[in-house]
């Protein structure tokens, strides 16, 4: 009687119990682990993204310095060119480090920030390179994501001939 | 009797049902996992991708000033020897000795050059002495493997 009562309430067993109870643990704990590595994934590739679009700061700077043809000022931080615009008319390009961002400035008036609010310009150097058929510049550009915890910073570095008076 | 047996069923019939609904949340979420690691190795080849095009387009400009300087920077080197780029005294100057930038190694080679009958350039003929082809490659080690992109492009004695 006692038994058939136990079998109508369908009840579990201790052990039975205890074995799903470290079976769903387990389980638990392996979806919260990688809902947490997901989320951090996701804030990684963020950062990644940013600083994967400060390459266009790069190549800005490198294509302004391929077509000017002359040299006004440089120092690590502070570049001004002479160059042309489309319309053949003289004009002045100067790229700036100004706090964490990289200004651009074309005849004198700031045109605006090349990098994103969510990248930090670290450090930029400009260097002279003079030949007998011409002059080059080296630029090199450190970049980090405000976005990135682990405030990695990565480099970018380029050298261009001046094609204007090549 | 009937109740007591299909009372039987029906429980280990929930036990199942929850176990197969726990994994395939569980086989879900770890694939998902599995794309946001990839995602993360992605991006992270994307941005080395995107430096060694710099310094790619880098070593070439810099071959290009070695030859502005004197043709006799490019003639005198030996064929088919890895060269490093170096910057020392305000210009770029090959050597044979190993150098590395960030994680990147940049290797420059020269070769001959041959021209046909008609002075263009083919990958046999009349040996050029005023042209050379140069093959720069940037290699770097990511996830045990490593990676690498290669630019070609002759080089001739035009300032001399």
């Amino acid at each position: 009687m006692e038994n058939k009562i136990r079998k109508i309430k369908g009840g579990y067993t201790l052990v039975e119990m205890l074995f799903y109870i470290a079976l769903f643990s387990v389980l638990a704990l392996a979806i919260i682990t990688s809902l947490i590595s997901m989320t951090k994934a996701f804030r990684v590739t963020t950062a990644q993204a940013d600083l994967v679009q400060s390459s266009a700061v790069m190549e800005r700077i490198s294509r302004e310095i391929r077509q000017a043809y002359e040299i006004i000022s440089i120092s690590a931080n502070d570049l001004k060119l002479n160059a042309k615009d489309e319309s053949d008319n003289n004009k002045t390009v100067e790229f700036l480090l100004f706090g964490s961002n990289l200004q651009l400035i074309e005849n004198n008036v700031f045109t605006g920030d090349l990098n994103s609010s969510n990248i930090q310009i670290t450090a930029l150097s400009f260097t002279e390179i003079t030949t007998p058929a011409g002059k080059a510049v080296k630029a090199s550009l450190s970049v980090k994501s405000v976005r990135d915890a682990t405030g990695r910073i990565e480099n970018f570095y380029n050298t261009v001939v001046l094609r204007g008076d090549y | 009797m009937k109740t007591v047996g299909s009372l039987e069923k029906l429980r280990g019939f929930m036990m199942v049902e929850i176990l197969i609904v726990i994994s395939i949340i569980v086989v879900s979420v770890l694939a998902a996992l599995a794309v946001a690691q990839k995602s993360i190795y992605l991006s992270r080849q994307s941005l080395h991708q995107s430096q060694a095009a710099f310094l790619l387009e880098e070593g070439a400009e810099a071959v290009r000033i070695a030859r502005d300087n004197a043709w006799v920077n490019v003639s005198s080197l030996n064929l088919s020897t890895d060269y490093y780029l170096s910057f020392s005294g305000g210009t770029w100057t090959l050597s044979t000795s190993p150098s590395g930038i960030d994680i990147f190694t940049r290797k420059i080679i020269f070769s001959s050059a041959y021209r046909d009958a008609n002075e263009d350039l083919i990958s046999s003929g009349a040996l050029d002495s005023q042209t050379r082809l140069a093959t720069i490659d940037v290699s770097w080690l990511e996830g045990g493997q490593t990676f690498s992109k290669t630019i070609q492009f002759y080089l001739a004695d035009i300032f001399s």
